[in-house]
Order: structure tokens, then sequence, then C-alpha cells
């Protein structure tokens, strides 16, 4: 059984499909990539999974429940957890208080959640932030703040939203370690990327959508070689 | 049924006016994305200054759109420049709490110079009316409905065929776009606020004749025009005049059929309805 | 081991003490000081905190601006006086059902209203409360309608072997002290507590707080359901202190739904002190405004004072011109109210501390 499990998944925006008839599965501990040009229907696919848009046909089961129609807060308790595209800081509260309202999902108890936030900012490697306004952080540690935020919600699954786009390349790195330290401990990633270089690094797999379809799937090495992918990258007729 | 079709006729009447105060808050939305709940008290002043004019110089309340048209505009030209532009990037809720301020300001003002009393404007022909197939039409609601559509005509006018116009509309469209096209945004902003004001001052005018003109009074007319513009769409001018029309006839019919007590109450019921069931109103393009 | 646990305990405590030490003062004033001027203002003020922090719930902390909350004022007030008035149902069951109303009124209103954001949500609001002031105009067989209630007795109130008179100004002081000091220990413990921070979080971002597992509809109807219990016992009690209640006056707009907005923009939005802050601003301003005789009557201003004439023939009946220009110097100039300039000036004047050299050793 797989962790994450996406049948036939379709999604219309008027006559539009920005899903159309999508299937992939998500093994424990895998880490797989999503990508494809803009508008190819990537985080129209997180909006489904995470509740924020209803699927129109398909099915989305987690850890063997059915996704469909569950609202965003359910399905973070399930342990599944996004982070957003265009990030979304608390901006009045303080970049500690932020990754302590994720810490809630888990816990009652504010010093439980106030540990826990403070455990978080040290991964991400935000601690000396701790006590400043999240809207006054630069993208780079916004994207952090994104990704500590999610954490302290004690997921199993965590769909990342091109939380390495806009970052300096040592920035990035971090990133891709930290990701990868966090596999090793047992977590599981969907990763949305546009950079190429940063995907074929972390992926076990890679799933390619374009204009809403899959068009492959597969190893990294597997995908570059593919002509289609190419092509829609390129943006030329097969 | 002759009962029916009279409040039909009254209710499209009084909904020609209301249409001209939802389509200067549906302008002013539309190119600023700013939500004037100080529009009714436009209004209030419109109908203060006919009633000023008619008291003072003898001008008939008709005429007198002529200066309270431009005096209204410059009031709104005005109000735009030195409050409102500066809380353009403010929080949506803290622009709505500055007009609501605003809107004190005014009918405080108003209550200091003129006092709470009720004022009649009593023309002529206030209360005047003539027979049409069977059913009465007064004259001064029929007059102010006339004068509306020809100021709306007039407006639609302006706004499809002059440069000013299509800049004013460029700008509601997409102000950042507007900007890049070389369309000066601010001045459009003052413009449609004056534009704004200036209707609601006309449609003050044009009530003054058949309504009890106090302080106050702005309060049911703000609420009147976000019932037409969330009906009619935020910020389409078509939606504000047909959705207008639909008050008129609601009221007419609700004071008719439910009890005259309740006739806004009806409205209130159906705006809340409106925004559960389609928030983007009749012509609005439903949002994603 | 022992000092430092203690040092914390200590330090809270030392921190609490000069509001204790002021909330001591203020119920011991009536007993010094008798004139009813003082004792009335005593009495708005801490009406207008208590209403103050209520809003503050959901408008600061949840970031849901109501403009309707007359109606839980409304609701509180007609839940009291007509139980009494109609069954003689006492207030001290009055309260809490005027309470319990407000509450009740406040679910359906939230569960119509908080599918709606920003200012759809404001607009449903205002709505909402002109319904209900609309319907308590219409349907006079059931609120006297415009007419309104003379509330006639004043009940005696039994409480451990203690005889409270309600009828006097007094009591009320004391009663409405000890309900503005609960509402503001309400208002912070739920600052404080997780409750707070899913609240910040859905007034910040409500995609943001929706993935973290933050059920918006739960805690935005939580907070209004608290924000409306306190709305409502205000209402009971306003009621009961003036002893005439008419839809013109507990379902205003302006007068209680503006107001209540405006004190905590006075104050700081969102913050546990600003409404106290808004509140003694707002009230101290209406006292001078409205009444100025009564400075007066407590010997402030002699009795033929220029300001009294001119205030009282200008201002007083347009004090809410004073209050709108208010509103509009705080939305640009300081649209985080007093609390938020405090903040900046404190902010400011560490800077220029921390960038002044420093001595050498």
């Amino acid at each position: 059984m797989a962790l994450l499990e996406i049948r036939h998944l379709s999604k219309f925006f008027g006559g539009l499909a920005a899903n159309a008839d999508v299937s992939f599965s998500v093994e424990q501990g895998e880490i797989v990539g999503l990508i494809g040009p803009n508008g190819a229907g990537k985080t129209t696919l997180f909006d489904c999974v995470t509740g924020f848009h209803r699927p129109d046909r398909g099915e989305i089961r987690f850890r063997d429940v059915r996704l469909n129609g569950k609202p965003p807060e359910k399905i973070c308790k399930l342990g599944l957890a996004r982070t957003w595209h265009k990030v979304k800081p608390l901006a009045r509260l303080s970049v500690l208080e932020n990754v302590m309202v994720g810490a809630f999902a888990r816990t009652r108890d504010p010093e439980a959640a106030r540990a826990e936030a403070l455990e978080q900012l040290r991964v991400v490697g935000l601690l000396p932030r701790a006590a400043q306004a999240a809207g006054g952080l630069p993208i780079g540690e916004r994207k952090k703040l994104e990704v500590a935020r999610v954490l302290a919600t004690r997921p199993t699954l965590v769909l990342l939203d091109e939380v390495m786009g806009g970052l300096n390349p040592t920035e990035s790195d971090e990133v891709i370690e930290l990701v990868l330290a966090l596999r090793a401990a047992g977590l599981t990633f969907v990763v949305i990327e546009h950079d190429m270089r940063a995907i074929m690094r972390i992926s076990d797999r890679v799933v390619v959508l374009n204009s809403g379809e899959k068009l492959a799937e597969g190893t990294p090495a597997q995908v570059v070689e593919n002509r289609e992918v190419v092509a829609a990258y390129l943006g030329e007729a097969p | 049924m002759i009962l029916f079709l009279q409040s039909l006729l009254s209710g499209v009447l009084i909904g020609g006016v209301y249409a001209l105060i939802g389509i200067g808050l549906t302008l002013i939305f539309g190119v600023m994305r700013v939500i004037n709940f100080a529009h009714g008290e436009l209004v209030m002043l419109g109908m203060y200054a006919t009633w000023v004019l008619f008291v003072q110089l003898g001008w008939d309340p008709y005429l007198s759109i002529l200066a309270v048209a431009p005096l209204l505009f410059v009031w709104g030209a005005l109000l735009q420049v030195a409050v409102v532009n500066r809380a353009l990037n403010a929080l949506p809720q803290n622009q709505i709490l500055l007009t609501i301020g605003l809107g004190l300001v005014m009918s405080n003002a108003v209550m200091l110079g003129f006092t709470s009393d009720y004022r009649i404007l009593s023309t002529s022909y206030s209360s005047s009316s003539f027979e049409l197939g069977g059913l009465s039409v007064s004259y001064p609601l029929l007059m102010s409905f006339l004068v509306t559509a020809a100021v709306t005509v007039a407006l639609s006018l302006f706004l499809l065929r002059t440069d000013t116009g299509q800049a004013i509309r460029a700008t509601a469209q997409d102000r950042l776009a507007a900007q890049l096209m070389g369309i000066d945004v601010r001045r459009m902003s003052v413009l449609a606020f004056g534009l704004g004001a200036a209707l609601a001052g006309v449609a003050g005018a044009l009530v003054a004749p058949t309504y009890y003109i106090y302080p106050q009074v702005g309060g049911a007319f703000t609420l009147r025009a976000f019932v037409i513009v969330v009906l009619g769409g935020m910020g389409s001018v078509m939606g504000a005049i047909l959705a207008g029309v639909l008050i008129g006839v609601t009221e007419s019919l609700a004071a008719v059929y439910v009890a005259s007590g309740l006739k806004e109450l009806v409205v209130y019921v159906l705006f809340l309805v409106v925004l559960l069931v389609k928030p983007s109103g009749l012509l609005g393009k439903s949002r994603a | 081991m022992a000092a430092t646990s203690v040092r914390p305990a200590a330090r809270a405590a030392l921190r609490c003490a000069p509001a204790a030490l002021a909330i001591v003062l203020l119920a011991l004033f009536p007993i010094f000081v008798t004139k009813p001027y003082p004792i009335g203002i005593g009495v708005s003020l801490f009406l207008a905190v208590l209403v103050g922090s209520a809003w503050n719930i959901l408008g600061g902390y949840a970031g849901q601006y109501s403009v309707g909350h007359a109606a839980y004022f409304g609701v509180g007030a007609y839940t009291a006086v007509m139980l009494f008035e109609r069954l003689h149902v006492p207030p001290w069951f009055g309260l809490p059902a005027a309470m319990l109303a407000a509450v009740l009124v406040g679910v359906v209103i939230g569960t119509i209203t908080f599918r709606l954001r920003g200012p759809y949500f404001v607009l449903a609001s205002i709505a909402v409360a002109e319904i209900i002031r609309l319907a308590a105009l219409h349907f006079r067989g059931f609120t006297n309608g415009a007419e309104g209630f003379v509330v006639a007795g004043a009940p005696t109130l039994h409480l451990l072997g203690l005889e409270l008179s309600l009828g006097t100004k007094r009591s009320f002081y004391w009663l409405t002290l000890a309900l503005a000091v609960g509402a503001v220990l309400v208002s912070r413990a739920v600052r404080r507590a997780r409750l707070g921070y899913l609240l910040l979080a859905i007034r910040e971002d409500q995609d943001a707080a929706h993935s973290l597992g933050i059920g918006l509809a739960w805690n935005k109807n939580l907070a209004l359901a608290l924000s409306a219990a306190l709305t409502g016992l205000a209402g009971a009690v306003f009621a009961g202190y003036t002893r005439f209640i008419d839809p013109n006056t507990v379902f205003s707009l302006t007068e209680v739904s503006v107001r209540m907005v405006l004190i905590c923009l006075l104050g700081g939005i969102g913050t546990v002190h600003g409404p106290i802050i808004g509140a003694v601003l707002l009230v101290l301003l209406e006292a001078v405004l409205v009444t100025p005789r009564g400075l007066v009557t407590i010997g402030l201003l002699p009795s033929d004072s220029a300001l009294v004439a001119f205030v009282g023939k200008w201002l007083s009946p347009a004090y809410l011109l004073v209050e709108g220009v208010i509103m509009v110097l705080l939305i640009l100039f300081a649209p985080e109210g007093v609390a938020g300039l405090l903040r900046r000036v404190r902010a400011r004047r560490r800077e220029t501390a921390a960038a002044a050299p420093s001595p050498a050793p």
C-alpha cells in the first residue's frame, strides 16, 4: 500500500482541465519530484490533495484514507502538510509564533508548542530570527519559515511547492541538505521545483505534468532522456 | 392587479434613482477598489444643497442639478485627494472604517449647520400625478426617472466614447496595466471619485422633493447602494442599473404585500441571500 | 534551583502589581467620592472596556471586523428587560439568559456570514444588525416597537448574605468594574491560550491557517460566541443601568457598533490592553463633549466657563463629528492606535539607546 495514491484525478476550472486523469503514487520514505512547465497543473494538484480544491473526478487516498471532500484542517491532522508557492507568512506574528501555530496542530499546551517550534526553528536554521516579525524576513528565510511551520505539524508526508525558487545557490543547497536529512529521519516528500539541478539531486522518482496531464514518470535520468518531456520544456512538437 | 402594476411602476421609477446611487458607488469601487461607506452621506449632501438652493434662491430641484452635480464633484475629488488616496494601500477593513468615519463627519457637520430637524422641500408638483392607462404616475418620480435615464446615457457615452472615459475603464480593469500604458491612474481615481459623488449628488437632488431631508438620511442610502452594487456585481455599471431597478421594485412590492415598515428589511435579507448564493452578483463573473 | 523557580513567579506578581493596585483604587473610589457624575463616568468607562474587549476577541484577534455588534448588545438588553418586565425573571437569571441569547444569535449570524471574507463580511454584519433593528421596530406586539421599555422596579440582589440593591449608581459602578476586569482577564487568557494563536493565524492568512490544521468556521464561531456573550452581557447591564431601551438606542449602528470598533481602533486593535486605553480616551472625550456641565459639578471648571458654553452649544449635539474626525485621522496616521504609537516610540528610544556610543572602559 502506497502512502499517497492519486487515481485518475481531474479538476476543471470552467471548461479548462487543470488536472486531467492524473495518476501516480508515493511510497513511504520517497522523495518524488513534480515538474512541468508553468500552468501544467502542479499547484492545482497540491490544492486538490490538501483539500483546497475538490477534485471533479478520481480519487486521492492517503494512508488508505479517502481525502476527497475532506477539509484542509482534517488533512493536515492526518499528517499531510503543504507549503505555499506564494509564501504565506503570518506577517504580524513573530517567527517563533508562526511555527507555534503549526505545532498547535498536535498540542493544546502553549509551552509544548513553544518547545516544538524552537526545535523546528533549530532544524531549519532560523533560531536567531525567532523573535522577529515574520513579515520582515527576506524571501529565503520566509521559505525556510514555511518549512519549519509545516514540520511543526508533525507530518508524515510533506508537499513542498517551490521552496527553492528565488533562493541563491548556497541557500538552495542548504534546503536540499535539509530535505535529504529529513527523509533520512523518515519523512516522505513530494517536491515541485523549477530548478532541474535540485530536482535531479533529491528526487528518487520524477512525475512530469504538461497541460494538466501526466506526461511521463520515472527516475530523474529516464525523465531527462524522454523526448516528449524535452519537447514540452522547449515548447516544440515532439 | 392594478395594485400590483401600480407598485411595480413606482418601484421601477424610484429604482432608477437607486441605480444612479449604485452606479456612483460601483464606479468608485471599480477604479479604486475602495468601498465607500460614506456614499449615502454624499446623497444627503446633495439633498441639502438642493434644499438650500430651493429655499434661498427659489431654484427648482431639477434645475439645481446643474449646480449640485459640479459641487459634489469637487467635494468628492477633494475627499479623494485629501483622504481616501492616502489609504489606498491600507487593509480593506481599515478603508471601510475610514469611509465610515468620513460619513460620520459629513452627517454630523450637517447636523451642526442645519440641526437635526426634518426638512421638507415641497414644490407645486411634489405630490402631483397624472393618469396613464388606469395607473397613476407620480410627476416627480417620473421626472427623476427621466433625468436618471439621461444621466446614465450621458455617462455611458462618456465612458465608452471619450479617451478619458476609456482610461477610467482601463484603470478599473487593471490598475497596474493601465499605469504601464501611461494612464495617469491617480487622476483617474480623482475623476472617478468626483463622478461617483456627483452622481450621488444628482440622486440627492432628484429625491429631495419626495423625501424627508435630515442629517442621518444617508445611512439607508448607503446600505441600499451596497445591496445594488453587490447584486449587480462590484464594478459593473450595467449590473448597477439592473439591480437598482430590481431593488426599487422589491421595496415597492414589499411595502404593499409585506408591510411598509419592513421594505428595507426585505431588501437586506435579499442582500444576504445574494451574498451567500452568488457573491459575485447577478452579472459578475464567478470567482474561482 | 529554588531561586530560579521563585524568581519568575515573583517577577510575574510584580508585573501584575500596578494593575491590581489600579483595580483596588478604582473599587475604593466610590467610598470617598459620592458625586453622581464621576460615578456615572466610571460606569460608562467600565462598560466601554467590557464591549471593547468583547469586540477585540473577534475583530482584533480573529480579524473579523464586525460592524454589527449592536445585534448582540441589543439582543442582550432586550432579553434581560423582557424577561424582567414580562415574566418577572430577576436580573441574576436575566444576565446569563442575555448572554445565552446573544450567543445563539451569534452562532446563527456566524454560520451565515463567516463564509464571506473581508469587505463582504463587514457588509453582511451591518446588514444583519440592521435587520434585527428594523424587526424590533416593526413587531410592536413583541418588542413594544419604537416605544421601547421603561424598566420599572429595581430588584435587590441577595448574594452570599449581602444585599446589593441594583437601584443605585454605586452598585452599578462595582458591578461594571467587576465585569470589565473579568472581560479583560478573559481576553488575556484567550490571547495566551492555543485559541489566541489560532485566531491570530486566521487573521493573518486564512489559507495558511487552514493548511496548518486550523478549522476556520469552528474557531471563528468560538471567538464570536465569546465576543457575543460579553457584548450581550454589556447590553443587559446597560439596560438595567439606564432603565430604558428602544431599538434605535441599543441596536444603533453608530452609537453601538461603530463605537465598539472605535474603542479598539483608538487603543490598538488586537492587543489585550488596547480596548482599555481606547475606552479611557473615548469615555473621557465623550464626557467632555457630551456633558461638559459635569465638569462644573465636580469643580473642575467654573460654572461660567466659556469652554463649557462653547462645547455645549457647538459640539455636544454633534460629538460624533469629533469621533468621525478621530477615526479618519487614526486610520490615516496611526492604524495601530495608541498602543501602536507607544510601541513605536519605545522601539525608537531603544534604537537611539543602542546607537549611542558606549562609554569607554
